[in-house]
């Protein structure tokens, strides 16, 4: 069946700071790719339209929806999920804001979010409401009303300005 | 405020006990699960609305590679029973002898893959001949519509009480019908005013993001086991051993944590699928729809509400009759619940002499509806908060003034026979009229074209469930751990983190010191699901016992022990306290029990008092009341309607985890809030143009209204462990409503369709400037 999903190719690219090497196949989304990994299924897939951001990671520090980016094109990149936001075992800010602030229900769409967000603070660490709106709006949370969201995206920039203080 | 006494875990802003595992990208949900040679499953779904099935010729896909097993109606004879449905099984669960609309599944294969599985399908070849429609909810009884089930149903009417009665099919197309009648009919023959309006109810899809899931295995004969992404796995287990023979003790169904459900995973849905091709291959199935499928699966109910209220000069309501069409698509699913809902709560939070309603749910060759956030009550709840403001403004009476006379009292029973309501309805309204600004909304200044008013309403439905029991199990280790066994399941709501917080309490520990267990209909006690804002309210107060009921036992060991009365002794961090010494328990246990120790284990019940006296046969466990206000912004020259401001409160009755009892207000205001506005399932006749995450608008953060706030109140007369209620619906309830009537407020025109879109405004406005 396999070759349906086109020709298998090794790839290299990095994952949350390891080198990984996979044979995969040319049709292969990254989101399959990294889902199919016991260490990746914090990614998740839900529309698999490259609308709703469940499925955001950042490629090379760009969020992208990974149910719409081809395995093939993180070749020699770097790769961050959520599984990689976690310093020496210690929560990062952003997941530790969504966590006091319980920014997060049913956390189909928490991954997304928080990998958003880690995106939004590395560009500008005090960014405007409207710029929180704007980046948050990227996304759908069907269960928050995104008001907790918000105010998680506000604290985790509060903390990690203090942090790098 | 009631004066609630500080405690150790409830209300503090802890951590969930779900945070670590949801922002972590650990936890496990059922598109998680994967089971070694686990096949996959596709479906092949109906291109027509209704048509009669005379071919299936699935050879081709059979001898395909990869391909285990097909299902088609030839499989199905060996299938005890193919259908299912809540009180009518209609449903089957491969289509036998007609498809009754656009998505209806004909066939199934499960396969080494997906994408075999879509080959296997395409190589299926089906012959319909197609048959007219029914879509239109008004016409669907006409003796010249088409009809979608030619039999009458296989069902039955749940046992009602005082003033209530249900029909199966009381005419063609309609398969349920609810009515109820409480107070003498000629009441309206003393009003001095008697109003009809006719109010219309849009559709929504649910729109969770985990989708319709599970994994199947029936490799063994006498064995199932089956992970699924379902709000009641009880019953589910229940529908499974009907439809497939097996006896209850052979189906084990598990849940793992749920990505969202609003609603819609009640009942079958991917299961029996997934279960009979299973059995076909001899191998785990896993059947995980797209978002896509989802609008094919469940859907709310659209619906027409003829609402009649009679009220006499002043504003005192007297009388109100209604009928009310649900579009329940082409199989029942959760509708005639929901018409007993709908029908039961369309009088709202009011006093009146004469209640009469009538509730049908017409069938129509469109996606089936079911449960969905608010169950029938944001469908009454849009009406009668739409037609209260419409009446006082015929009358020259101040709408909020106008709830305020006739609201129900606290400790009043909303009708004969029913439970005293339990939030003080006053205090709410007064809190809106406040955080809004209501008294000043003449002072709010228009800028040109654009006109700017105020509206409220109040969300009102009976939370609980009807005649839900609920049982849990608590057991404490000798070192202290806490095993927190119950089957309400988290979907988001908050309930591992409420209810570990109620054990924690009442047994003296550390939050952290509960472990929810799994959700496993082996283990678990038994549950009727989770729905119905019955987390804490029911299933808490099962679990408040079985905690009290350890502690109880873990007393009376400790006064054995210490040679004294138990009511001298108190349990603190796993110690026993008496004054000022602390006995640890772990000695004591061992030294008595020996070798590795012992557990406690507490057992609670929760059931509510049958009596015919109640309408539905059971007092309602708390009613659900979700207060809101609205101010916008009309743009009398486009049409477009902007909310600035939004406010709701709920009554928590006690919020046990506060940012929880936000979320869920604030989440469901926001759903309320994209309904009022734009969004809906939009149908060309049978076919549904935007089911998909592309077309279909969801409200994103942008749609926030640039005030949005909620206010947890606390009154303390829930029934729920430290005075707690339910939440979770209430917060949708009245925020379509108060934005209708804050647009009447801003520019004098009435809508009564949803959406509030601005088309609508601008002819409305067209019409009442001379159109």
């Amino acid at each position: 069946m396999a070759e349906r999903l086109g020709p298998r190719f090794d790839l290299s690219f990095t994952l949350n700071g390891a080198s990984v090497s996979v044979s995969t196949t040319t049709a292969t989304a990254l989101a399959d790719l990294l889902r199919e990994r016991r260490d990746g299924r914090g990614t998740r897939l839900a529309c698999e339209r490259a609308v709703c951001g469940a499925c955001t990671v950042l490629v090379d520090d760009v969020p992208r929806a990974s149910c719409a980016v081809f395995a093939f094109e993180v070749e020699g990149s770097t790769v961050r999920t959520v599984e990689g936001m976690a310093e020496d075992g210690e929560l990062s800010p952003v997941q530790a804001a969504f966590a006091d602030n319980a920014a997060f229900q049913c956390g189909f769409c928490t991954a997304g979010m928080i990998v958003l967000t880690e995106a939004l603070l590395a560009r500008d660490p005090d960014p405007e409401e409207a710029a929180i709106r704007d980046w948050i709006s990227s996304n759908i949370c069907r269960c928050t009303g995104y008001s907790l969201i918000l105010e998680a995206v506000r604290d985790a920039a509060r903390r990690k300005r203090e942090t790098a203080e | 405020m009631n004066d609630l006494p500080p405690l150790r875990t409830i209300g503090r802003p802890d951590r969930r006990v779900d945070a670590g595992e949801k922002v972590s990208g650990q936890a496990v949900y059922t598109v998680d699960i994967e089971l070694p040679g686990m096949l996959h499953a596709k479906v092949l779904r109906s291109p027509h609305g209704h048509a009669r099935i005379a071919s299936i010729d699935a050879s081709a896909a059979r001898a395909m590679p990869g391909v285990h097993a097909v299902l088609t109606r030839d499989e199905t004879a060996a299938i005890r029973m193919p259908v299912y449905g809540y009180f009518i099984k209609d449903q089957p669960v491969v289509a036998t002898d007609k498809v009754r609309y656009e998505g209806d599944i004909v066939a199934a294969v499960a396969a080494e893959d997906e994408g075999a599985a879509n080959r296997a399908l395409a190589a299926i070849r089906v012959e319909y001949e197609p048959l007219p429609v029914v879509t239109d909810l008004e016409s669907a009884s006409d003796p010249d519509a088409a009809e979608l089930f030619e039999e009458p149903p296989v069902g039955i009417v749940p046992k009602y009480g005082q003033g209530a009665s249900g029909e199966l099919r009381p005419r063609k197309n309609v398969c349920y019908r609810f009515s109820y009648e409480t107070g003498p009919a000629d009441a309206f023959a003393d009003c001095d005013h008697v109003f009809e309006d006719v109010f219309h109810f849009s559709r929504m899809h649910h729109f969770h993001l985990e989708p319709f899931v599970c994994v199947a295995d029936w490799s063994r004969e006498d064995r199932i086991e089956l992970w699924t992404s379902c709000q009641n796995p009880f019953p589910v287990r229940k529908e499974i051993a009907r439809i497939f023979g097996l006896a209850e003790n052979r189906i084990a169904v598990r849940v793992p944590y749920i990505g969202g459900g609003f609603g819609s995973k009640n009942g079958c849905k991917s299961e029996p699928i997934a279960l009979a091709l299973s059995r076909l291959a001899g191998r785990p199935v896993r059947f995980c729809m797209s978002l896509e499928e989802g609008f094919l699966t469940n859907t709310q109910h659209a619906a027409i509400l003829k609402v009649k209220t009679g009220a006499m000069a002043d504003g005192t309501l007297v009388a109100r009759e209604s009928e009310i069409l649900l579009d329940s698509g082409a199989y029942s699913d959760g509708s005639p619940l929901v018409a007993e809902k709908a029908g039961y709560r369309i009088p709202g939070p009011y006093r009146y002499r004469h209640i009469k309603s009538d509730c049908y749910c017409v069938m129509t060759n469109t996606a089936p509806a079911g449960p969905f956030r608010g169950f029938g009550g944001t469908q009454t709840s849009w009406a009668c908060e739409s037609q209260i403001d419409m009446i006082a403004h015929r009358l020259g009476i101040d709408p909020c003034e106008m709830r305020r006379k006739n609201l129900i009292d606290l400790s009043e029973p909303f009708v004969p026979g029913e439970s005293g309501m339990d939030s003080d309805l006053r205090e709410g309204l007064d809190l809106v009229v406040r955080e809004l600004g209501y008294r000043r909304r003449h002072e709010l200044a228009d800028c040109g074209p654009v006109k700017r008013g105020m509206g409220l309403a109040i969300g009102f439905k009976d939370g609980g469930g009807v005649n839900k029991p609920a049982l849990a199990r608590i057991k404490v280790s000798t070192g202290g751990d806490i095993f927190l066994q119950c089957g309400t399941a988290e979907i988001g709501q908050g309930a591992h983190t409420a209810l570990s917080a109620v054990v924690a309490e009442r047994l003296g520990a550390d939050r952290s010191r509960v472990r929810y267990m799994p959700v496993d209909t082996d283990h678990s006690p038994f549950d009727q699901g989770t729905n119905a804002s019955s987390a804490i309210s029911v299933m808490g107060q099962a679990v408040d016992r079985a905690a009290l009921a350890a502690r109880r036992q873990i007393l009376d060991f400790a006064a054995e022990m210490l040679d004294c009365p138990a009511d001298e002794l108190d349990l603190v961090d796993w110690k026993i306290r008496r004054g000022n010494e602390a006995f640890p328990l772990a000695p004591m246990i061992m030294g008595y029990y020996g070798g590795t120790g012992w557990e406690f284990v507490g057992e609670g019940f929760h059931k509510a008092q049958s009596t015919h006296a109640a309408p539905l046969e059971a007092p309602c466990v708390f009613w659900e009341i979700g207060w809101g206000g609205a101010q916008v912004a009309v743009d009398t020259e486009t049409g477009k309607v902007t909310v600035e401001k939004l406010f709701v409160t709920g009554d928590a009755g006690r919020a046990i985890h506060p940012l929880a009892c936000r979320g869920q207000d604030e989440g469901a205001a926001v759903m309320g809030l994209s309904q009022a506005l734009f969004e809906r399932m939009i149908y060309d006749g049978s076919r549904l143009v935007n089911g998909d995450a592309l077309t279909y608008r969801v409200p994103l953060a942008d749609d926030l209204p640039a005030d949005f706030r909620s206010v947890t109140q606390e009154q303390g007369h829930g029934p729920g462990p430290f005075g707690a209620k339910g939440m979770g619906e209430g917060g949708m309830l009245p925020v379509a409503s108060a934005i209708a009537n804050a647009i009447y407020d801003a520019v004098g025109v009435r809508l009564t369709e949803l959406p509030l879109s601005p088309e609508r405004v601008l002819a409305a406005l067209a019409e009442k400037n001379g159109g």
